[in-house]
């Protein structure tokens, strides 16, 4: 755990500078099977400080790999040293930020590590598992890796506080050849946020969802590529969190509505059905905690959530300090840095599609000539909204039945167009708390949402 | 350095009292002073002191790795003995080696000596004449850095690389904004060696730029057809980086996963197509000295006129799969110009697309791709008729390969590749109906 001498290095905070000491240790551990074969084994431990230094409109930020009180000060000076340079091209005075709430906040839970060997073992009972059961793969990869960070943040003006962010997962990925020669995979992630012994003490669930994916594998082997065109279709939860992220959630963060986001001139307007609501949760959402929960930001704001849209209408963006000063609203905790040496960008947390009422067998059953699309594995969407993202599994719907499986795809449109044609929402929502958001820096974030119902340009081929 | 020096000397001395162990490691001290512009103004400075420590063991053909950013001797230690107890968990597996012992060698490269008044200069020049000649540019971000590194490769086999690098580095984010409309995203990121020249005439920056000013009012390609499309630098860079990854690289070999496992010495291309990997491309301000496994890095070709010579794989894959090693691992991709300019392949187009880049994920093992044209153009009967939104495009890498009809004349360079454009058919372009 992270020792706290930076503290008390607020005396060395220069007068009138608004200024964020942080200290960060990142861990990352990784073990990758390829058909039985180790092609990875291996441990990351990186920590150090930066300090960022706010004056007259512009920042000072300065970094170090070296974790020491001297380090400290020494980072210090150099943000205060630049932001001062940087201060004489200036010649506007930049707005001083509002001083927030000067309390310390300390999450409910820190890191915990494990030798390399339980990792590795736990990798080689999986891969043992499906050797023997599905001997007919072409290929297998089984993989664990745990991504963790732990910060102490410091600040002139704000919150204080002691936070960790463990999560760790087990990948498993299969490939099997499919009639007509071309090799067909899938994959799954189990885990969130925590250690390895909170998710994976007992391996039922990884196990009923392996059989799961060899079954849909060789449904998908046999699969038919989709019709090209504007279908009805039902995104599974897994599609709308990512919809929900990439499509809405981007457009929102307030530094790309200043830079000219879609949803710039569409606040407090219907941008959606009003079966939609979107919600960027700190820490608790729908009465449990979030996914990946957030309780301070890397500027010291306490985090809290940041509603986005409410029954169709766009109410908010998301915020760091500078833009919620510009924009006259509060921040909501939204500003966090990857590494020690990244400084926080607006990034989303827990970003979750609100579930619905209705019931997913309706759902299905009320689609004459659609699609059910399952799973994606990435996502991208633009300042216009406009998005695609990769299917990597799904159903033909005919005549309100599931029907042959189809083969990888891509679905495409407008966040805000095809998010109007939703018409049936279900009542279940699933996180999906896997996700790195790749905006600059890498960040762990959680997304989530019920399945939707709408319309959407399909790929085809 | 010196410091460096005799800190790799207690590494490898603690390294080497360890019984029937190869290792490799590296250290590395960098450090970065970079600048930040938005809307005109210099908003940030950021100076960035980094450490890094990579090391690798095999004792009793076991092997396990850590990496960590303290250049401390005793956190150094304690990451070997890490390493070697990951080791020591695995099963055993004979394919696990390092590189023979090269002979002790210095490199030095790049920009030694960092102008950061001139840079600061030449970012707001850039600036200004972006406000000046691309007045519907809107400049979201931008950042120039300079970065000055150390780093120190040694092997228990004797070898010991010592390299010092800088290299400039700008990166620009930006949009199409007339007021009332925007376009989509566009980047830049280009590493360069030199200040003398202004930073817009980098890369394709100047022609990129105005691309996106020319996307503002897109029209809608309203059926689906099979088309030729010119995919720009920047997309055959992404279009063949995606197709060696999945046909040439480690995991797809290992994975016996690969559309061209058995092909090495076969036509998997249009015989226009070379694509070599080079590190020590003169165009490069940094060079890849030696391969992951500590061999003496150089230039190979993957595929010479359509013919496939080589997998991009390391040392392990090579004795795992009885494959032959790649000759470096930074796949410094340079394609061969062609014969032909760019105008003139546009000229030369039916019906299709410019394609600038795809927005898509990684295909699986067989190639089919299918993703939005981002930053594309719609070209009929050689003229350019507009910029196209709502657009799909799919294509098989494979096919497309092999459908290669012109490469042009004209290269760029961003610092990590050298790229053509590429004239391909056969795609299938679908606007939204």
């Amino acid at each position: 755990m992270l020792e706290d001498f930076l503290t008390k290095q607020k005396s060395l905070f220069g007068t009138g500078m608004q200024t964020v000491l942080r200290g960060q240790e990142n861990r990352i551990r990784q073990v990758a099977l390829q058909n039985g074969n180790l092609i990875g084994n291996n441990r990351v431990d990186t920590n150090g400080i930066c300090a960022r230094v706010y004056a007259n409109g512009v920042y000072g930020f300065a970094s170090t790999a070296e974790y020491s009180e001297e380090a400290a000060a020494k980072m210090i000076a150099k943000a205060t040293e630049n932001a001062k340079v940087l201060a004489k091209y200036n010649k506007e005075n930049g707005t001083v930020y509002p001083p927030l709430s000067a309390n310390h906040i300390v999450s409910p839970r820190m890191i915990v590590d494990f030798e390399q060997k339980k990792l590795i073992d736990l990798c080689k009972e999986i891969d043992a598992y499906i050797v023997k059961k599905y001997p007919d793969l072409l290929s297998r990869t089984v993989s664990y890796r745990e991504d963790t960070m732990e910060k102490i943040i410091v600040t002139s003006d704000a919150a204080d506080g002691h936070v960790a962010y463990p999560r760790c997962r087990i990948f498993v990925e299969m490939g099997m050849k499919a009639a007509d020669g071309n090799t067909i995979e899938l994959y799954k992630l189990w885990g969130g946020f925590g250690h390895m012994e909170d998710h994976f003490a007992k391996l039922d669930e990884v196990y009923a969802g392996i059989d799961k994916l060899y079954v849909d594998l060789h449904a998908k082997a046999e699969g038919v590529y989709a019709e090209a065109g504007v279908k009805d279709v039902i995104l599974d939860p897994n599609v709308a969190g990512m919809i929900a992220h990439e499509a809405i959630g981007h457009t929102v963060e307030a530094d790309l509505v200043q830079g000219g986001s879609v949803a710039g001139p569409n606040l407090n307007k219907v941008v959606a059905s009003e079966k939609i609501s979107i919600v960027d949760f700190a820490h608790t959402a729908l009465g449990e905690q979030a996914s990946l929960p957030v309780y301070i930001d890397d500027e010291g704001v306490e985090a809290k959530d940041a509603v986005l849209i409410e029954n169709g209408v766009l109410k908010g963006y998301m915020h760091d300090r500078k833009s919620a000063a510009e924009f006259g609203v509060e921040p909501c905790g939204n500003a966090r840095g990857y590494g020690f040496s990244d400084e926080p960008l607006i990034r989303m947390r827990n970003t979750l599609v609100l579930p619905g009422q209705d019931k997913l067998e309706d759902m299905i059953a009320s689609i004459e000539d659609g699609y059910y699309l399952c799973n994606t594995g990435n996502g991208q969407a633009d300042l216009t909204g406009e998005f695609m993202f990769g299917i990597t599994m799904g159903y033909e719907i005919k005549h309100g039945k599931l029907g042959k499986a189809i083969l990888d795809t891509t679905v495409s449109g407008v966040a805000f167009d095809m998010l109007k044609t939703v018409d049936m929402v279900a009542d279940k929502a699933v996180w999906d708390p896997f996700g790195t958001c790749g905006k600059k820096q890498p960040m762990a974030v959680a997304m989530g949402g019920p399945a939707i119902k709408c319309k959407i340009t399909i790929g085809g081929r | 350095m010196a410091n460096l020096l005799e800190l790799s000397k207690q590494t490898y001395d603690y390294l080497m009292g360890k019984e029937g162990l190869k290792a490799d490691f590296t250290l590395a001290r960098t450090e970065e002073n970079e600048v930040t512009v938005k809307d005109g103004k210099m908003t940030m400075i950021r100076t960035l002191y980094n450490d890094a420590v990579s090391i690798r063991v095999i004792q009793n053909q076991k092997q396990g790795t850590a990496s960590i950013n303290s250049l401390v001797i005793q956190d150094i230690k304690e990451a070997i003995d890490s390493a070697l107890a990951s080791a020591e968990s695995t099963d055993a597996d004979p394919c696990y080696d390092i590189a023979p012992g090269l002979k002790p060698e210095k490199f030095e490269m790049g920009a030694l000596e960092p102008d950061m008044d001139k840079l600061l200069s030449r970012t707001m020049e850039l600036s200004e004449m972006i406000a000046q000649r691309h007045p519907k540019i809107k400049l979201m971000e931008m950042y120039t850095k300079y970065v000055r590194g150390t780093n120190i490769y040694r092997n228990t086999n004797g070898t010991q690389d010592e390299k010092e690098f800088g290299y400039y580095e700008l990166f620009l984010e930006y949009a199409g904004n007339d007021g009332v409309n925007s376009t989509g995203f566009q980047y830049n990121g280009v590493d360069f060696d030199s200040l003398e020249k202004p930073l817009i005439e980098l890369s394709s920056l100047e022609k990129d730029l105005t691309d996106t000013e020319n996307s503002l009012n897109p029209i809608s390609v309203t059926e689906k057809f099979e088309g030729e499309i010119i995919l720009t630098p920047s997309c055959a860079s992404q279009m063949l980086e995606m197709t060696i990854m999945n046909a040439a690289g480690d995991q797809a070999i290992l994975g016996q996963t690969s559309m061209w496992i058995d092909k090495v010495g076969q036509k998997v291309a249009s015989d226009k197509l070379t694509i070599a990997s080079n590190p020590w491309d003169p165009h490069f301000p940094n060079h890849e000295v030696h391969t992951g496994d500590g061999f003496r890095s150089e230039d190979y070709t993957l595929i010479e006129k359509g013919v496939l010579k080589s997998f991009a794989t390391n040392l392990y894959t090579s004795k795992k799969c009885g494959v032959a090693r790649a000759a470096n691992s930074s796949l410094a991709m340079v394609v061969e110009a062609g014969d032909v300019s760019l105008d003139d392949m546009i000229k030369g187009m039916k019906k299709g697309l410019i394609v600038g880049s795809v927005s898509c994920g990684m295909p699986g093992a067989n190639g089919e791709l299918s993703g939005v044209a981002k930053n594309s153009f719609y070209v009929e009967n050689g003229e350019v008729k507009g910029a196209v939104i709502e657009t799909m495009i799919s294509l098989n890498l494979f096919d497309l390969c092999n459908n290669i009809k012109a490469i042009s004349k004209e290269r760029v360079c961003d610092g990590f590749m050298v790229m053509p454009s590429i004239l391909a058919d056969h795609v299938t372009i679908s606007g939204k109906a």
